[in-house]
């Protein structure tokens, strides 16, 4: 992070040419009032989920691009899509299937970004009762919440299997029912509950459900139409600063985990966790397609996959939820 | 004495947890106290920082909440005629779930605290309502008709007779205020706050810190004990009250018509309707999530929404008539318990205080491995989280017991259930009532949060499918079908009540 805008002016105007010459070679906006504040509006609490982000920030990507970003943490109550469909925040962090939703009661969004290649929802199990393929599922008990059945429909109607043979048992969203066997199975993120339990010491495998047909594109940006229209040029400085944030966390995910607990020191985060989830995420975000043509990136081919899955969710989309016009002028 | 026998059943709890604990050994579900010891002095900035910001957001709900209560029952008071108006609006307010408003609240306020404090508020002003208008109304009728002798109104009366007589009872509004604060301060923390001892509960349970878990509900608990135990110390210490007898004659009942009740019943309803569209009108909150009333009409005119709706409606109910009961009994009947027994009370208030300030996502999932997730399961969370203000109001109503009347079971050498029975239980009844009445949207959440940790099924499940579904119509839709349950369970309670205090308060019946 560059100084306190206060600082800044106030040396700016203190050294005067000098002061120029400074502001100039560093790259530096000479005065804050430049900078367009705008809120972008995160998934989940602050975690290194977030990584490229907060990379972003640290290194005034968004500054030079002259936005002044707020990220907004998320949280069990604090659903992505209200502060974006109010314009309270600019843009936000959903997923495809949440934002196919929306979409059907009335919200005007689009996806202009795809952080997630790959789905990161998983089959978290014990290794000494492990569950690596879906066929495995069959007269297991599954702890998760309710309100995630239609994903589990999809997997079973993917791999043909008969979901009333799996006993589904409600649970919060935590490693605990796993771990004290009340539940054999757990569906969650391959990128949290598992490495929660990985540093714990719990022997656990995951089968990642984006290897066994669940398509869906996540961690996706979403903004509203209206935003597309008027706030054009700040949505494409916003990803333009993620696209540096997110190319360097990948050159160094330990950094972005050191970084993460340095912003965030009261928010209880754990370093050995922070950098494993941080390396662990890397494989979803990362494609043929990204390494061809940049984060973010999609293809006609990748939404039409995205489509089928969301079918099985009963959700009827049509390709144009996607608008990849604003990341073309990123990486144009 | 006492001191030194309360240390000591102190030590023995805490050697028998930490037996548990190793017995249990790898559990991830229990940590004991040198665990849980050692992770409060390696987290100690961080913990104290936390405890302190949830603390602050606490305070500042505590006050605002209950100096609007406050406003609230004189107002009732004064004016009787609005208290109908009042307690509905009140209770409809009370009865909002938090995946309703927590979106809207951020939304409002943007970043920072507002939320906290505000959900704070919002978890203390409706039971600190309550207990007031039942305190301000615990005054013989003597000295009300002594000050219209002297042609004093009713604001004399209010300040100079009522306000005192008030006492007691805002002291047990208080202290069921304490917990709750500090309860509805963590919770708003879930609308997205940056720090707190909500956040990092949530951080630590989903990361399998079991210690981190245990030391951060022994932090909220012991926060929220000290608040209650220095309200109840100040509370003793500004009274000096002894309870007198309110010998109050009983009043002819203007007995109201039914096309009255009905007529009055539906111009409250419109009111409800009018305040709910004008008010998301008047801050301009996005038709997308802040739904009006003639959106769920529209909405609940299909009929597979409205079937949807009425058959996790039915299963919700099935559950909250038991486990309201089962509130009510625990608290009140725990209550009379410790007036029999003293020493017990010093050693189940703490615990009472622990399970009513902790969030319970932290104690449901040992909750749900003792009790399963069925029907006792579900009653154990629900009673949990309901009894406490019944087993502080009752105990302080029991207490309310005119002493003269007490000395005489005295000089006859009455037993102590005898007296019970028929002296303390009696005075007990206008606390019991308010409690019964606080119960009633509390066992409503109560169930709701329950079906979403536990049985998977009814309101709090279609509730919670929101959050991924956006639907926020069935969303509100559920917010209005829990109003109307509400309310009309309010007044079911309301009319035993009446019925009862016509005999044994009639004062209460303004």
């Amino acid at each position: 992070m560059t100084l306190p805008a206060h600082l800044n002016r106030r040396f700016f105007l203190q050294t005067s040419a000098a002061g120029f010459a400074t502001a100039a070679a560093t790259g530096l906006p000479a005065s804050a009032a430049n900078l367009q504040p705008v809120t972008f509006q995160l998934s989940w609490l602050h975690s290194v989920q977030f990584g490229g982000s907060y990379i972003a920030q640290r290194k005034g990507y968004w500054e030079e691009a002259g936005l002044d970003v707020s990220l907004s943490q998320g949280g069990p109550n604090a659903p992505v899509e209200p502060p974006v469909v109010s314009g309270t925040a600019l843009a936000g962090i959903s997923a495809a299937d949440y934002t196919a939703a929306a979409v059907a009661q009335g919200a005007p969004f689009k996806i202009i970004l795809v952080a997630m290649q790959k789905n990161p929802f998983a089959i978290a199990s014990l290794s000494e009762n492990p569950v690596n393929v879906p066929g495995d599922l069959v007269g297991k008990r599954i702890g998760m919440a309710v309100a995630n059945t239609p994903v589990l429909q999809a997997l079973c109607t993917l791999n043909d299997i008969d979901i009333d043979a799996i006993e589904i048992v409600p649970t919060q969203y935590d490693p605990a029912p796993l771990v004290s066997g009340q539940v054999d199975c757990l569906l969650c993120w391959e990128t949290d509950l598992p490495v929660a339990m990985a540093v714990n010491g719990v022997d656990a495998t995951t089968m990642l459900m984006a290897d066994h047909g669940y398509a869906l594109h996540s961690q996706t940006y979403i903004a509203t139409e209206d935003a597309i229209a008027n706030r054009r040029s700040e949505l494409v400085s916003l990803l333009r600063g993620e696209v540096q944030g997110w190319n360097d966390y990948f050159a160094d995910t330990d950094a972005a985990a050191a970084l993460t607990l340095e912003m965030f020191p009261d928010a209880g985060l754990n370093l050995e966790a922070q950098q494993l989830q941080a390396e662990r995420q890397v494989p979803l975000m990362t494609s043929e397609l990204t390494e061809a043509n940049g984060f973010g990136w999609w293809t006609d081919e990748t939404v039409a996959a995205n489509i089928e899955t969301l079918a099985l969710l009963g959700r009827d989309v049509s390709p144009d939820l996607w608008d990849r016009s604003l990341l073309e002028e990123v990486h144009g | 004495m006492v001191a030194s026998r309360s240390v000591l059943w102190l030590a023995v709890a805490l050697i028998a947890w930490e037996a548990l604990d190793r017995a249990l050994h790898d559990s991830v579900l229990v940590a004991g106290p040198i665990a849980i010891l050692g992770h409060l002095m390696d987290n100690a900035g961080l913990l104290a920082r936390a405890t302190a910001e949830t603390a602050r957001n606490a305070v500042l709900g505590f006050l605002w909440g209950n100096l609007a209560a406050a406003a609230l029952a004189a107002l009732v008071v004064v004016v009787p005629r609005l208290e109908r108006v009042v307690s509905a609006l009140a209770l409809l307010l009370f009865s909002l779930p938090l995946i309703a408003t927590g979106p809207i609240l951020r939304v409002l306020f943007g970043p920072g605290n507002g939320p906290q404090v505000t959900l704070a508020a919002l978890a203390v002003y409706y039971t600190t309502f309550l207990a007031l208008l039942v305190g301000l109304r615990a005054v013989s009728q003597s000295w009300t008709d002594l000050m219209a002798i002297y042609g004093r109104g009713r604001w004399s009366t209010l300040l100079r007779i009522r306000a005192r007589a008030s006492l007691p009872y805002l002291v047990i509004g208080l202290q069921i205020a304490a917990p709750a604060a500090f309860l509805g301060a963590m919770i708003g923390e879930f609308t997205g706050a940056e720090r707190g001892l909500g956040v990092l509960t949530l951080r630590a349970m989903r990361g399998l810190e079991t210690e981190a878990t245990w030391a951060l509900a022994v932090l909220s608990a012991g926060t929220a004990m000290a608040a209650y135990g220095a309200i109840g110390w100040l509370g003793g210490r500004a009274l000096g009250y002894v309870p007198v007898i309110l010998l109050s004659a009983s009043r002819p009942r203007a007995s109201r018509s039914f096309a009255a009740r009905l007529i009055e019943a539906a111009g409250i309803a419109l009111l409800v309707v009018a305040l709910w569209q004008v008010a998301m009108d008047a801050f301009d909150l996005n038709r997308f999530f802040a739904k009006r009333p003639g959106d769920v009409l529209t909405f609940l005119a299909t009929p597979a929404n409205r079937q949807t709706l009425l058959a996790a409606l039915g299963e919700t109910i099935a559950f909250t008539i038991p486990g309201y009961v089962a509130g009510l009994v625990m608290g009140a009947g725990l209550a009379a318990l410790l007036v029999l027994s003293p020493p017990l009370e010093r050693a189940t208030m703490p615990i009472a205080v622990a399970l009513r300030a902790v969030p319970i996502i932290a104690t449901a999932p040992l909750l749900v491995l003792a009790f399963g997730r069925g029907f006792t399961g579900t009653m154990v969370i629900v009673a949990v989280m309901i009894f406490f203000p019944t087993l502080v109001a009752c105990l302080q109503g029991l207490r309310q017991a005119p002493g003269q009347i007490v000395d005489l079971f005295g000089l006859y050498s009455a037993s102590r259930w005898h007296l019970l029975r028929s002296v303390r239980i009696p005075a007990m009844l206008p606390a019991f009532f308010a409690s019964a009445r606080m119960a009633v949207p509390a066992a409503l959440l109560a169930v709701t949060t329950a079906e979403w940790l536990a049985t998977g099924r009814g309101i709090g499940v279609l509730m919670a499918m929101t959050a991924s579904t956006s639907d926020y119509n069935m969303l509100w839709s559920c917010v209005a079908a829990l109003g109307l349950v509400a309310a009309a369970f309010f007044a079911a309670v309301a009319l035993v009540e009446r019925a009862v205090l016509a005999r044994y308060a009639p004062e209460q019946l303004a």
